[in-house]
């Protein structure tokens, strides 16, 4: 127990000391760090690209939350509501796309994308979408995240469908159709029956995808591409790689941890509240 | 009825969209090089060739790094499974100082965006020369698999009614025996998902490998194929879709192997409440 509480407690007491210090190249040849107080959270405040990339963080967790839990849900709805032959065709795709390694979604995607003949461009283009005959989406940072916004959506929808579809079909048969006989129409039965049942999985599957894709790193990272990665299409992520690792000043890479997580946190305090009263109930 | 045909249709509608990521993967892979270059695309490949998949695996240092994904991962579910067990025993069954604490702590680790650890574990890791070791990459997927793991045991644990273990202990059982006889079978299944869950993590697991292997003889496999298109003009993309088909391979059996039982998992926690 001991062990497993040190090697679980070793990185966070770290993280806490490292952020208030000074731990440079220079430092880690050493072994130690200069104490800074709280400097390194000031500079991280007074960063214009911190704040930038917050707002942008924030967006990009707010839309894709909200995409993922919105199709995940009237997916979940369809899946109820199809021949059984259709839904295992459907649950088999779903476990498809859960399976695929985020390195390899992201892979697919470059093919998928790129201007020279990618598929994408190319249904577009058939479909009379628009002229999108080379077009390059990795030229503003506004469709580089759209893409990687796409990306993690279709790689989060199988967890959050699958989980709502089991959520809906412990929904009581006898309610909704007591509903339905009292005349209520099919959103209204949907809103107050259906949704106050399965509300404890759309709190927990929220605050969970709040969690990852506040946090997401891979995506962005491999499908903008290294090379490509500038402030203006930073995520918090990115920004805390950039700072921390790439030059080497783990200090303020720490303090920028420290931040993000007591931001995550309050974000989703939905569950972290949810856990720990099942952690201190059981 | 008409309703439910009409469904039916959205239904298959959306499995083509949500599947042709996959099914354009592993196209692709099997296509000759003129067929995947020319800007028609040809949907299927009818005259297949395995020519990309040979190119894939000449690729330097493929195989060295599929076998240090496998170390990697081996270890690390080896051990995260017989801590985790002992762990979850532990936390179910006995009652010790900190234990409070301890779960908070474990929940606490879940909810650091995964980059957020690089930092302190790089540095502690620089200080036991664990940089650019594999070891060091099986000492920062514990951390990640071990809450989780406990996590889930302890609730399979917790399923298992007391009386069963005493009934076994009354009947001149030793602590041990019971412990084998009654507890280790019926854990099984949940020592097979939290097995099967640290399999799959760790085997997709890019930035940490990433961030703590320098040296290409010592990258896993990921790291391998994120480096693969490289800087060069002209994008092998028939074999980098080869590649990437064989890496989802590992996974794609584990998960139709025990898909049910995730889903069940997973959704145990989050309905239950």
């Amino acid at each position: 127990m001991v062990v497993l509480g040190a090697i679980l407690g070793y990185p966070i007491y770290n993280l806490i000391r490292l952020s208030l210090q000074q731990y440079g190249l220079f430092e880690l040849l050493q072994h130690h760090g200069v104490p800074v107080g709280l400097r390194n959270f000031s500079s991280i405040l007074h960063d214009q690209i911190f704040w930038h990339t917050l707002v942008r963080t924030i967006v990009f967790t707010v839309v894709n939350v909200g995409l993922t839990m919105s199709v995940g849900m009237l997916i979940a709805l369809l899946l109820t509501r199809v021949s059984a032959w259709v839904r295992i065709l459907l649950a088999a795709g779903l476990v498809l796309v859960w399976s695929m390694p985020p390195v390899v979604a992201v892979q697919i995607w470059q093919w998928m994308t790129n201007s020279q003949n990618g598929i994408v461009n190319y249904v577009l283009t058939e479909l009379h979408v628009g002229n999108y005959f080379q077009h390059d989406w990795y030229v503003t940072p506004f469709s580089q995240l759209a893409l990687v916004t796409t990306l993690v959506v279709w790689g989060a929808l199988p967890f959050v469908t699958i989980t709502l579809y089991a959520a809906l079909s412990q929904v009581p048969r006898e309610l909704t159709e007591a509903a339905e006989i009292d005349g209520a129409v099919a959103w209204r039965v949907f809103r107050d029956v259906t949704v106050p049942v399965i509300k404890p999985a759309l709190l927990i599957l929220t605050s969970l995808s709040i969690l990852w894709d506040f946090g997401i790193f891979t995506q962005p990272f491999l499908l903008i591409g290294q090379g490509h990665i500038i402030p203006a299409n930073y995520l918090m992520g990115i920004y805390l790689y950039e700072e921390g690792y790439v030059k080497t000043e783990f200090g303020r890479g720490a303090a920028i941890s420290i931040l993000m997580l007591v931001i995550v946190a309050a974000m989703s305090v939905v569950y972290v509240r949810r856990m720990l009263k099942i952690g201190a109930e059981t | 009825m008409r309703s439910r045909s009409a469904w039916n249709t959205v239904g298959v509608a959306l499995f083509v969209v949500m599947a042709f990521p996959v099914f354009w993967m592993v196209s692709t892979a099997f296509k000759a090089d003129d067929q995947i270059n020319s800007i028609t695309p040809t949907w299927f490949p009818l005259h297949p060739t395995l020519s990309h998949f040979r190119a894939a695996l000449a690729r330097p240092y493929f195989w060295t790094d599929v076998k240090n994904s496998l170390i990697v991962v081996l270890a690390t579910v080896l051990i995260a499974t017989a801590v985790a067990f002992l762990a979850a025993v532990a936390l179910a069954k006995y009652r010790f100082t900190g234990r409070g604490a301890f779960i908070v702590l474990m929940i606490g680790i879940q909810m650091l965006p995964g980059a957020g650890l690089i930092i302190p574990l790089y540095v502690v890791l620089a200080r036991y020369h664990q940089v650019n070791a594999l070891s060091g990459v099986i000492i920062t997927y514990l951390t990640f698999a071990l809450p989780f793991c406990v996590y889930t045991l302890r609730g399979f644990i917790l399923g298992i009614p007391k009386d069963l273990e005493e009934a076994a202990m009354v009947d001149g059982s030793t602590r041990f025996g019971a412990f084998a006889k009654i507890l280790l079978p019926l854990v099984a299944p949940g020592l097979v998902a939290t097995a099967v869950f640290t399999f799959v993590t760790s085997w997709n697991e890019y930035i940490f490998a990433r961030t703590l292997l320098n040296d290409q003889s010592k990258q896993t496999i990921t790291v391998w194929l994120s480096y693969f298109l490289g800087t060069g003009r002209q994008t092998d993309w028939g074999a980098l879709m080869a590649a990437s088909t064989l890496t989802s391979i590992p996974v794609v059996v584990f998960f139709l192997l025990v898909q049910k039982r995730i889903a069940f998992g997973l959704t145990a926690g989050a309905v239950r409440g």
